[in-house]
């Protein structure tokens, strides 16, 4: 309590008669870019919880759970309710127990559909209901399709809304370094036929244009499931990529394994990648950027979702020492602007009268403007002032997800655990070491199969 | 005789050899992750840490002062004045740079393209001289010197670069200090009843078993070496619900209680072993001479068990000190208020886990407290661990 108090004392001094704004509440009210009214009206309207708790378990850990902490503060400012969160890095497998054994949170927060969807099969989620579907549906950019992805099969088999996203990444960005590209005159590609152009101007100087790491431990392969599905948003129309997560088109489709070997082009060839083909599978997905930052650079581009820049050096700053382009779409193909992206969604595990109250909360713009503003947090709510990001560049994020044509969810998110977390995974290691398109795409067919 | 020598030296020999490869496989990657802990996330990526003991020679990317700020005009040009390594935080004064700069660059495509001393024309009247000490001067005009600072790549060599950093993140910093030391407080809750409780019911039970005669005691026995074999993930769940059921939920109680229940099996069978060992004839004596089995026990016994008991604290004491799994299901609540070091190590990983420092870090810190009880119990450890092997 004693730094929290000495926080304030500092904050009290430094705003000399403004308002009051400490560690646990940094924003001081009707400050900034936020929208303070809809905090207001959420305050007037929710009722006294004085003695309730509200409990939160999800996979966010540092940084993200402090900002989150924050975010529970403002809530019970506003409602008097005592609301705490705990992360973990096995989250999956603690929910489980805790949700068996009896002994769940109020709310729990999925970094994936998957699990929720098992988890309301069995009964042990209780649905938002349908105003709360309608809601996201009308403020969601792209509400429908968000509104598909929480909504789950109940224990009878119905089919309720029980998922409300929080917190969306955006995948479909490449990374680089401006300066590096004016050093050697390159201009940022706005078509997919650019981008390949480039990616042989850049071989044919003499350099390395892409960073791929494709190692994250028991996950190793999961940054190549987003270059494929990428790239099915961008040979193929979002028909046949739902098709392909939901497997009524097989993996071993040929349209499938046409996306495979467009990554492999980029992927297997040794002149495109640093370090040659043989390292993407064992380089990190960690340490892989840092190609980029590296004297001489060691690449040119990054293709990888927009919570990367944690990993960037020291020091980096994010617009100007690095910054991102669209992963461009085909011109020839004429497929709109396609946007890959995932997120963490949250559940109601225990509900309670406080537990619901935090859930009207979280449909306030204030609550997402509070997150933005700590950055590292993208939202798809179209009520938000995008002046309330962190820096630019999440407000460019934040506009990318706002206007995209098409918006396709993380499909090995989408498929059964076993294929989307596991012979996806292993198959797309095989493929960059150098295992046959077809055949990969055979084996994780087949191991869906026998899924069934 | 000269033969009986110098074979049984080249024996010695063989011995010292495979010790000292044992010993050396130990304590590597115990050296990795010490030096490690000392060194920054960009260091831990770039290089190993065998390559941070000595000088190297590295290419590094410098950027100098920002023009809006220190430009300054001189005789109608403008000049940034300043030292590389200063501007980046890695020296106080351009005194204290201890690197040499061996060759720079302004462009990522020509990094060495200058000796230090030289001047480079960067193009219409704009120019950077770079020393080998880092000083630099930067010169141009009114629009040449403006927006960001000039990139300039260096290649120098850098004497070997420790922090302590790390250690102030784990065990100061505002941020996880309160948590840090609440967990440091809410481990030894876990672990100390954790410890005790089954030590004392596990050397009443290898008493019995071991000098008390009754019906079905065979049987106990063997059911006591199959439960050591029944891996304790199994009871997670059932345990947890029954937990629930009954009203302890979790907590305190019935984190101790899930230990106690997976350390007995081998705490009664390596008791048992050991009291069997004792010499019949003492407790006979005693028996003769009047005594209960309870004065046996407490008198005889229990003091002459003492290394057994020992090493059996010992390794339930470590097992319950970096334990995460039973904590995780029986005592970590969505309440946050109780977490275990273990748990706060996790945490401070950060979200996807890229944070090598801070766990190289955390390791050490956490390995304090059982090093300090292992050198204070060591000379038990042997003696006990030879327990029951030896009659």
């Amino acid at each position: 309590m004693k730094h929290t108090l000495y926080a304030s004392a500092a904050a009290l001094a430094l705003s000399a008669g403004g308002a009051l704004a400490d560690a646990h509440m940094p924003f001081a009210e009707g400050e900034g870019a936020f929208n303070w009214d809809s905090y207001a009206a959420f305050a007037e309207s929710a009722p006294d919880l004085s003695g309730q708790t509200v409990t939160v378990s999800g996979p966010w850990l540092s940084p993200e759970a402090d900002r989150f902490d924050i975010l529970l503060n403002y809530f019970e400012a506003a409602t008097g309710a005592e609301a705490s969160y705990t992360g973990s890095d096995s989250f999956e497998q603690q929910i489980v127990i805790d949700v068996e054994a009896g002994s769940a949170p109020n709310i729990a927060v999925f970094p994936q559909p998957g699990l929720a969807a098992v988890l309301a099969g069995q009964g042990q989620l209780t649905p938002l209901g349908d105003d709360m579907a309608a809601w996201v549906a009308e403020n969601y950019a792209a509400g429908s399709s968000w509104v598909d992805l929480g909504t789950y099969a109940n224990a009878s088999g119905e089919d309720e809304f029980y998922g409300f996203f929080f917190n969306v990444n955006l995948k479909s960005l490449v990374w680089y370094v401006p300066e590096n590209f004016e050093d050697a005159g390159y201009e940022i590609p706005t078509t997919m036929e650019e981008l390949i152009a480039l990616t042989e101007q850049i071989a044919a100087d003499g350099e390395t244009p892409w960073c791929i790491g494709l190692g994250s431990g028991a996950a190793t392969g999961w940054p190549a499931t987003d270059w494929v599905e990428d790239i099915m948003l961008r040979t193929q129309p979002p028909e046949v990529y739902d098709g392909w997560t939901t497997n009524e088109i097989p993996f071993n489709d040929p349209r499938v394994v046409n996306a495979i070997e467009i990554f492999g082009s980029f992927a297997r060839n040794d002149d495109y990648v640093m370090g040659g083909a043989g390292t993407v599978a064992t380089t990190d997905f960690r340490d892989s950027p840092s190609g980029l930052f590296a004297s001489p650079p060691g690449c040119y581009m990054h293709r990888q979702a927009s919570f990367i820049p944690a990993f960037f050096p020291d020091g980096t700053v994010v617009g100007q020492d690095a910054d991102f382009f669209y992963f461009p779409s085909f011109e020839g193909e004429d497929l709109g602007n396609p946007v890959l992206g995932g997120g963490t969604l949250m559940a109601v595990t225990d509900p309670s009268d406080a537990t619901m109250a935090f859930m009207q909360f979280l449909q306030t713009p204030f609550a997402h403007e509070i997150m933005m503003a700590q950055g590292g947090f993208l939202t798809p709510h179209s009520g938000v002032n995008l002046e309330a990001y962190a820096s630019a560049v999440e407000a460019g994020q934040g506009e990318i997800l706002l206007g995209a044509t098409t918006f396709r969810f993380d499909g090995s998110d989408l498929m059964p655990a076993g294929v989307g977390a596991g012979s996806f995974w292993t198959g797309m290691v095989d493929y960059v070491g150098g295992a046959d398109a077809q055949a990969v795409a055979d084996a994780i067919q087949a191991s869906w199969d026998a899924l069934n | 005789m000269d033969n009986i020598a110098g074979k049984k030296s080249g024996l010695t020999w063989a011995v010292h050899i495979s010790v000292a490869a044992l010993v050396l496989l130990w304590i590597f990657p115990t050296l990795g992750l010490l030096v490690s802990s000392f060194r920054t996330t960009d260091q831990i990526r770039s290089s190993g840490w065998w390559a941070a003991l000595f000088p190297a020679v590295q290419n590094e990317v410098f950027r100098t002062a920002d023009p809006g700020e220190f430009r300054v005009e001189r005789d109608g040009v403008f000049v940034v004045e300043g030292n590389l390594y200063v501007v980046a935080g890695r020296a106080d004064t351009d005194g204290d740079v201890a690197a040499v700069v061996q060759a720079w660059g302004t462009s990522s495509r020509a990094i060495g393209a200058y000796a230090p001393g030289e001047t480079a024309d960067l193009g219409d009247g704009e120019t950077m001289t770079v020393e080998a000490n880092g000083d630099y001067v930067w010169t141009g005009s009114d629009d040449q010197l403006s927006g960001r600072g000039q990139r300039v790549f260096v290649t120098a060599e850098s004497p070997p670069e420790f922090t302590f950093d790390n250690y102030q993140t784990v065990l100061f910093d505002p941020g996880n200090r309160e948590g840090m030391a609440k967990a440091f407080f809410n481990t030894l809750t876990v672990t100390i009843p954790a410890t005790i409780i089954p030590i004392l019911i596990a050397a009443f039970a290898a008493y019995a078993l071991a000098w008390m005669e009754f019906p079905g005691r065979a049987l106990l026995v063997a059911g006591v070496v199959a439960l050591l074999v029944v891996p304790l993930q199994l009871a997670l769940i059932p345990l947890l619900t029954l937990h629930n059921d009954i009203g302890i939920g979790k907590g305190y109680l019935g984190v101790w209680l899930a230990h106690t229940g997976f350390g007995l099996p081998l705490a009664i069978y390596l008791l048992r072993n050991y009291m069997v060992g004792l010499p019949r004839e003492i407790i006979e004596c005693a028996k003769v001479d009047g005594a209960t089995d309870f004065q046996i026990f407490v008198k005889i016994i229990l003091p002459l068990s003492f290394p057994a008991l020992a090493s059996f604290a010992i390794f339930q004491f470590l097992w319950t000190w970096n334990d995460l799994l039973v904590a995780m299901v029986f005592l970590i609540d969505s309440s946050g208020e109780t977490t275990v070091m273990t748990r706060q190590i996790v945490e401070l990983l950060g979200t996807r886990g890229g944070d090598w420092e801070i766990l190289a870090t955390s390791a050490f810190v956490s390995i304090a407290v059982p090093l300090v009880v292992f050198f204070a119990m060591q000379r038990y450890l042997v003696r006990g661990l030879l327990a029951g092997s030896v009659k």
